[in-house]
């Protein structure tokens, strides 16, 4: 196949001496345990698919699109492959050649036809003037509530945002495969958003307004760092490192900083940090593959009841969305307990 | 090879556990060698019973099988090279026993080696081998290829702490060989016959294994040299002098670049440097052993010695020497890290010469070669550093490797040290162990008749190794 997007990476994957060291912790091969789940395995689908020594099939596509995209592999990968880069543009190829999922295309359809995930036209960024421009994004549009109490704590530790029409930054396109679609779309993204600066909320949005946009982007929490006063909230926690957030931005220190500053006493998980273990939400799989999506939360959940704290907290929508079904399902399946709730909550208490 | 009846193995291992799909086919058409070749089928067994059903139908049916732990071998021990059934072993994966009181554990060959070290902590115990690739490496394949690490200069290698096994025979007979303590001298040493027998022989579904008590006390040191021989000659120095050190590392300086580069380590720019290591129960003692190898490497113009006992110091020394071999392929632009003639032993005494001479090779045929290792148990580290692409480079290469051998064999060395040889050390195994070739034949043929075991490796291998599969780059020709 014309392997257009993978050529670009075929020093890369030379570079890739299939030692296997991204075993190690991968959230996919710990849930399905065949060499195929990791990323050696993807790295050796996507130079096949370039060196002509496979053909796409449904199954090759399915593994390649079986992958959260949460870079444990890279940070354990001492060759320094860019794993996450060859799997994106693996899907580009795959993608070109007609193996997008219904899924996939649908979310990808809406975007283009309504400027946001769900394909909601009801979905609306709550307008406001201000000083520093704000960028929303889909996850947070689609939880009004919690917007409107993220904007407010902002208010309160005196900035004071500005919110326009929006739509998607465009990360689904790149990491789905429709690489040429965003394209296309990055100017429609800048008309709306033509400023060179933003807060954010979302961990992801955060990442690709960088590299995507080339926006400077810094996430509300690393604003919020700077003028949050004591609290004194008596609580135990645990806290998940969205991947984004940890391995991709390196934001590690600020939400605990936060936290502590907040009277919140963090109790880490076996993975943490910079080795934190995804949630299974990303990538794509949430959508096209929910059992390997749970399975995946499941064994981070464990992780935290293992800590004792009965809260488990977190700065992501997705993370947190797909770990309180994961809370859900463990109260169901082993009667163990533990709240899944996200920083702003925290935030919001820990200020009231 | 007859057709293979995917359904009777579905029903031996289950549907979920047999894939006979092209993107599974071809993930395990390859390790971490230069090789590919694709299987027909690939299972994944749970139990010694599954693996026992699996060989009486594939002997029947003269049907090769090779078992495959993380894939992380260099010379193509996993890589089918007549189709067959590749079995992925990592589902049998439980630690039975550990009897610290008896200084052994019980463990299936799945286990993967930080894991077990991880579960033997608690109980103030280790399982001393211990490959850079601990972190993903089976006990499995540590067998397979009689595996060692950096501590085999004090502790052995898997051979060493290999007690006993259990070992499913072609016919799907199950033996248990060896026993449950040290000393051993009831007939043949069959056990340590199937360590490093790279799956020729036999399938290990359970392994007992020797551990050792945790030393209490440790500590590290680096020390550079301007000059290789130097750092050389005080590796023999230190080895020779009653000491007892836990690990002696030699990296030369294409290591060091390398390391820098892809880790930011900031190791010195110099020729080479040494990292060693002295553990043990006496604070006295390790400070005496410690003291006495720096004063030898002093004697031989080693400099600047950094002695640490800081444990995160020592760890961070210790990743970057454990994640050497792949940082290798961030070396230089367009050059990366292929698995040839990595591992070869050389008399202690030897290494400088022998160090000194790869470089020489490398420069005489067009690539770079590292060469770093456990050189305190004669073993080097070296991987060809080219651009795989290139049809030419692997005429290179091929020159390089057989000299390099030949350069081993005329200072009484040997081939394989520690990753086995399979197929792309087999011409160089068959040169220098022609006088047993013959034996290990008669005692294939009289466990495997029918040659289904990991077939055409080790003294069976084609004799050109660039030609024994198709080699997995994309090769397209051009200087």
């Amino acid at each position: 196949m014309d392997a257009k997007n993978l050529k670009k990476f075929e020093k890369e994957m030379n570079t890739c001496i299939r030692c296997a060291y991204c075993f190690e912790e991968c959230p996919v091969i710990e849930q399905k345990g065949w060499d195929t789940d990791g990323a050696r395995g993807k790295v050796a689908l996507s130079y096949g698919l370039l060196s002509g020594d496979l053909e796409p099939t449904q199954s090759i596509a399915d593994k390649l699109f079986q992958c959260t995209l949460c870079r444990n592999c890279e940070s354990k990968c001492p060759s320094g492959v860019e794993v996450c880069d060859i799997i994106t543009s693996a899907r580009a190829d795959l993608v070109e050649k007609g193996y997008a999922s219904d899924i996939h295309n649908t979310v990808i359809k809406n975007i283009k036809e309504t400027g946001n995930i769900y394909g909601d036209t009801e979905v609306m960024a709550p307008l406001q003037e201000g000083e520093v421009p704000l960028f929303v994004g889909c996850q947070y549009l689609s939880r009004p509530n919690k917007t409107k109490k993220y904007i407010k704590i902002l208010e309160k530790l005196g900035i004071n945002v500005k919110v326009g029409r929006e739509i998607c930054c465009g990360f689904p396109m790149e990491v789905l495969g429709f690489k040429e679609d965003f394209e296309e779309y990055k100017s429609r993204f800048t008309e709306l958003y033509p400023h060179q600066t933003a807060i954010t909320f979302c961990p992801t949005c955060t990442v690709f307004l960088k590299e995507g946009h080339e926006i400077d982007a810094k996430h509300v929490l690393q604003v919020i760092l700077e003028k949050i006063p004591e609290g004194n909230l008596g609580m135990k926690a645990t806290f998940h490192d969205p991947c984004d957030f940890s391995r991709t931005l390196k934001i590690i220190d600020e939400p605990r900083q936060i936290l502590k500053k907040l009277g919140v006493e963090i109790v880490e998980m076996k993975n943490n940090k910079g080795n934190s273990s995804c949630c299974g939400g990303g990538g794509g799989i949430l959508m096209s593959d929910s059992k390997l999506s749970d399975d995946i939360a499941l064994a981070r959940i464990r992780q935290a009841i293992d800590t004792g704290a009965d809260t488990l907290i977190t700065t992501c929508p997705t993370c947190e969305t797909v770990l309180k079904k994961a809370a859900t399902q463990i109260k169901e399946l082993e009667g163990k307990d533990i709240v899944v709730r996200n920083i702003e909550d925290i935030i919001w208490k820990g200020l009231a | 090879m007859v057709e293979l009846d995917i359904e009777k193995l579905r029903e031996i291992v289950g549907k979920d556990n047999v894939s006979d799909d092209i993107a599974d086919l071809y993930v395990y058409s390859s390790d971490a060698s230069v090789h590919q070749a694709m299987p027909s089928v690939v299972v994944r067994p749970g139990k010694t019973e599954e693996v026992q059903e699996i060989l009486r139908y594939a002997n029947q049916n003269k049907i090769p099988v090779i078992p495959r732990g993380a894939g992380s071998g260099m010379s193509g021990h996993t890589v089918p090279i007549d189709g067959g059934i590749v079995l992925d072993m990592k589902r049998m994966s439980r630690i039975l026993e550990i009897r610290p009181e008896d200084l052994l554990c019980k463990v299936e060959p799945g286990v993967i080696n930080d894991e077990l070290n991880r579960a033997l902590k608690p109980h103030g115990f280790f399982f001393a081998p211990m490959p850079s690739s601990g972190m993903i490496c089976t006990i499995g394949g540590m067998i397979g290829t009689n595996a060692s690490g950096n501590r085999a200069v004090k502790y052995g290698a898997t051979r060493d702490v290999v007690l006993g096994l259990k070992v499913v025979l072609a016919n799907g007979d199950l033996v248990t060989l060896g026993t449950n303590t040290k000393t051993d001298a009831s007939g043949y040493q069959l056990a340590r016959l199937i360590v490093g027998s790279e799956g020729t022989l036999g399938i290990v579904v359970e392994a007992t294994l020797l551990i050792s008590p945790l030393p209490k006390f440790k500590a590290m040191a680096i020390a550079n040299f301007d000059k290789l021989e130097d750092a050389g000659n005080a590796i023999s120095k230190v080895m020779s002098s009653g000491i007892t050190p836990s690990m002696v590392e030699l990296m030369d300086n294409v290591a060091i670049t390398a390391v820098n580069k892809a880790l930011g380590l900031g190791l010195p720019d110099v020729s080479a440097i040494i990292i060693f290591e002295c553990n043990g129960m006496v604070k006295e003692a390790v400070d005496y052993e410690m003291n006495a190898i720096t004063k030898i490497c002093e004697e031989h113009n080693g400099s600047g010695i950094k002695m640490t006992d800081d444990p995160k110091e020592m760890a961070r020394i210790y990743e970057g020497r454990k994640n050497l071999f792949p940082s290798l392929s961030r070396f230089g632009d367009g050059l990366v890290s292929t698995s040839l003639a990595d591992d070869m032993a050389v008399p202690v005494s030897k290494i400088a010469v022998a160090v000194h001479e790869i470089h020489e090779i490398a420069k005489r045929n067009n690539v770079v070669m590292s060469a770093y290792g456990h050189c305190g148990s004669g073993l080097i580290h070296t991987k060809i550093l080219m651009d795989p692409t290139k049809e030419s480079q692997w005429e290179d290469a091929k020159k390089a490797v057989a000299e390099t051998y030949e350069f081993v064999r005329s200072i009484g060395g040997t081939t394989s040290g520690e990753h086995g040889i399979a197929l792309s050390k087999a011409p160089a195994m068959k040169i220098e162990r022609k006088d047993s070739l013959e034996m290990m034949r008669t005692i294939k043929r009289a466990l495997d008749p029918n040659n289904i075991l990991n077939p055409h490796k080790m003294m069976d291998a084609p004799d050109d190794w660039t030609t024994a599969t198709k080699l997995r780059y994309n090769v397209r020709g051009g200087q």
